[in-house]
């Protein structure tokens, strides 16, 4: 019987085939759009856990206090963390390395090229702390970081900006109008989260940075500083372990606010990724309006099928078609219609996310989540907007409908 | 028409049909009618516009049920079944023919002619070999894979007739047949219609043209939803004469 059935609203709606292929236009056009917004929101997604990936989850982000004038809390305090603070943090249970940052926009100039960049005054872990490699020489030394020589480890946007094919290695650049030279290059990290560019970085010692770049307000304080700890599940605790140690070495007394902040990245990994699985869904509901507009338009379709064909269902009923088979006919119909539209679309959805893909220059998915989509929507649709039409043409009256003109 | 033993195939008694319709009113279009229709038989049910004949046919044919009274089709009282069991009925043991054909025009003449056979489950190719048979019947061999609206009326009523046939019915119902066509088309129709009667086919038909009567050998006249007349029609025909 279901083949019969099958057979039957394929024969029907293959009858009107312009018909049918506008009815489906509407279902195909709603999901294509759902699949490629939710596309569009995966790639969101997969973007920030590489960056964050890229960094490293197990770490801990330590900033100014926030100012607090007569109760009202304010924007960032003044940098609070000594270079001191963070080498005490060592030291603390739990913790694999620590390491802090600080930095400023130059111009850096190699014989007639030069280039906007920024540089970083750090230590020899923020290696570690970053996730970055060592492409060609070595990183700076804890030595070196002591003594203040002028060493920098380069990024491969500089590499490319200032030296192109050349061997960056033992060459002498200029920052500020002073020398440094370069002992070091980093592997290429790719786009920032916010697109900005990473590998445009030029590390040397902090000691280096505040004699010969930027000495600033307090050069013995940073504004940020990182833990990593030895895994992602000790983090909440060494994160107590380092308030603790900085109220000590602050001589904050009971009562008295941090003048610094604590922040896990995880913290932060979680409140970027639910913004952007908010993105998602917001994309998706707003595409989700037109999947409505077309399981309108297979309703409105099917009610005028039921109505035009009033004659041909009470000729199927007089000749012993059961109200279930009719119901079932039409219903069928309806899901059919939804279902090659769904089908449809979600290819459409598919091809189309992924060759903005390439035209973006982005790595997008092609989530299960598309099928999920299309055939929930072709059964959900189609059943949704047949049950009407179908229950219409199940109760019209055998003699009232042979009797139709 | 072959009187071998009398088996009944419909029997009525005491029907009565009243419309009721909206604001309370109500109209009683069936009496008290009463009859018996044994196998074999060729019966024209006539009256005047509005007399109740299509009321009746349709009670007759399961397609509607008496408001009173009993309706025995083959020995089994039909008049208190459900819709489901009415349809099952209408495909197995009735077959209609309509006034206005009711073809399905998008369909093969095979695929009309078998429709009634896809709600018994019978299979794509049997279904195909039957409506050949019974085309042939018709006098439509050959015309299988044509559409209806490639054929005249009388051969679409001939389609029909075949369809009516398909399911093998122990009667066939048909409302105002030839009403739609010309004389010499009615003609031919009814002339099918009584070979298939000599077949051993029982028919009741509906018309109120004498020229269609004339080819049935009873006649029951309905006069405002009573039966008025009920015997030959020609002992129905010399009385009139008189
Ligand atoms: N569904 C209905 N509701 C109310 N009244 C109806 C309905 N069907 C038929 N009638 C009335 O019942 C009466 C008999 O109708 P019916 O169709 O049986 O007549 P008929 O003998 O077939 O007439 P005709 O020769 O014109 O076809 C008519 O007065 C008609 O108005
Ligand atoms: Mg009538």
């Amino acid at each position: 019987m279901i083949y019969q059935i099958l057979k039957e609203s394929w024969i029907s709606i293959s009858a009107y085939k312009l018909r049918t292929f506008l009815t489906m236009l509407g279902i195909l056009i709603g999901v294509a759009a759902v699949v490629m917004m939710v596309a569009a929101g995966q790639t969101v997604q997969n973007e920030i856990t590489k960056t964050f990936d890229s960094m490293g989850t197990n770490l801990i982000i330590i900033g100014p206090g926030e100012t607090v004038s007569g109760g009202v809390r304010g924007g960032r305090g003044r940098p609070s963390v000594s270079f001191d603070d963070v080498e005490s943090l060592k030291n603390l249970k739990d913790v694999k390395t620590a390491s802090y940052l600080v930095n400023f926009a130059v111009q850096a100039v190699y014989g007639s090229n030069n280039y906007g960049v920024s540089v970083a005054g750090t230590t020899p872990e923020y290696l570690e702390i970053g996730n970055w490699e060592i492409d060609k020489g070595s990183m700076f030394s804890e030595k070196d970081l002591k003594t203040g020589r002028p060493y920098v480890v380069i990024g491969q946007t500089i590499v490319e900006e200032l030296f192109g094919l050349q061997d960056p290695i033992g060459k002498v650049i200029r920052l500020k109008s002073r020398p440094f030279t370069v002992i070091g290059t980093l592997k290429e990290k790719g786009d920032g989260l916010m697109g900005d560019d990473q590998d445009n970085i030029v590390m040397m010692p902090a000691t280096t940075f505040r004699q010969r770049i930027h000495s600033g307000f307090r050069p013995q304080y940073t504004n940020v500083a990182f833990v990593k700890t030895v895994s992602e599940d000790k983090m909440e605790a060494v994160a107590n372990r380092i308030e603790y140690q900085l109220r000590a070495r602050h001589h904050l007394k009971d009562g008295v606010a941090n003048d610094f902040s604590v922040r896990l990245m995880t913290d932060m990994v979680e409140k970027v990724r639910s913004v952007g699985f908010a993105l998602s869904v917001l994309l998706a509901s707003i595409a989700s309006i037109s999947l409505l507009v077309g399981s309108i338009g297979i309703m409105n379709m099917m009610l005028v099928s039921v109505t035009e064909r009033t004659r041909e269902i009470g000729t199927r009923k007089a000749l012993g078609a059961s109200n279930k088979w009719i119901m079932l006919q039409f219903l069928t119909e309806s899901v059919m219609i939804s279902f090659m539209g769904s089908f449809v679309g979600m290819v459409v959805g598919v091809l189309g996310s992924q060759v903005a893909g390439v035209v973006f220059e982005k790595q997008v998915p092609i989530s299960l989540w598309s099928v999920v989509i299309s055939v929930t929507v072709a059964v959900v649709v189609g059943v949704v907007s047949g049950l009407m039409p179908a229950i219409k043409a199940m109760k019209l009256d055998p003699i009232d409908a042979l009797r139709f003109q | 028409m072959a009187k071998q033993q009398k088996e009944t195939v419909i029997e009525v008694k005491d029907l009565c049909k009243t419309y009721f319709m909206a604001g309370g009113m109500s109209q009683s279009v069936l009496k008290n009618v009463s009859f018996k229709i044994e196998k074999g038989e060729f019966v024209a049910i006539m009256g005047h516009s509005g007399s109740g004949k299509s009321t009746l046919m349709n009670i007759l044919g399961c397609l509607d049920r008496p408001t009173k009274g009993a309706y025995y089709l083959t020995g089994k009282l039909v008049s208190q079944k459900t819709d489901n069991e009415l349809a099952f009925i209408r495909g197995h043991e009735i077959g209609f023919v309509f006034q206005n054909f009711n073809l399905l025009m998008k369909r093969t003449i095979a695929d009309n002619v078998s429709l009634p056979l896809i709600y018994q489950g019978v299979g794509e190719k049997e279904r195909y070999k039957r409506a050949v048979e019974m085309l042939k019947i018709v006098g439509l061999k050959g015309y299988e894979d044509r559409l209806p609206t490639q054929i005249s009326g009388g051969m679409q009523q001939r389609v029909a007739i075949a369809r009516a046939l398909v399911n093998n019915p122990a009667i066939i119902f048909a409302d105002e047949p030839t009403g739609n066509l010309d004389t010499k088309t009615s003609d031919e129709i009814m002339a099918l219609f009584s070979k298939l009667n000599q077949a051993g086919i029982t028919i009741v038909l509906v018309t109120h043209e004498d020229d269609v009567a004339d080819y049935a050998h009873r006649m029951i006249k309905i006069h405002d939803g009573r039966k008025e007349y009920d015997g030959l029609r020609s002992a129905y025909l010399n009385k009139e004469g008189q």
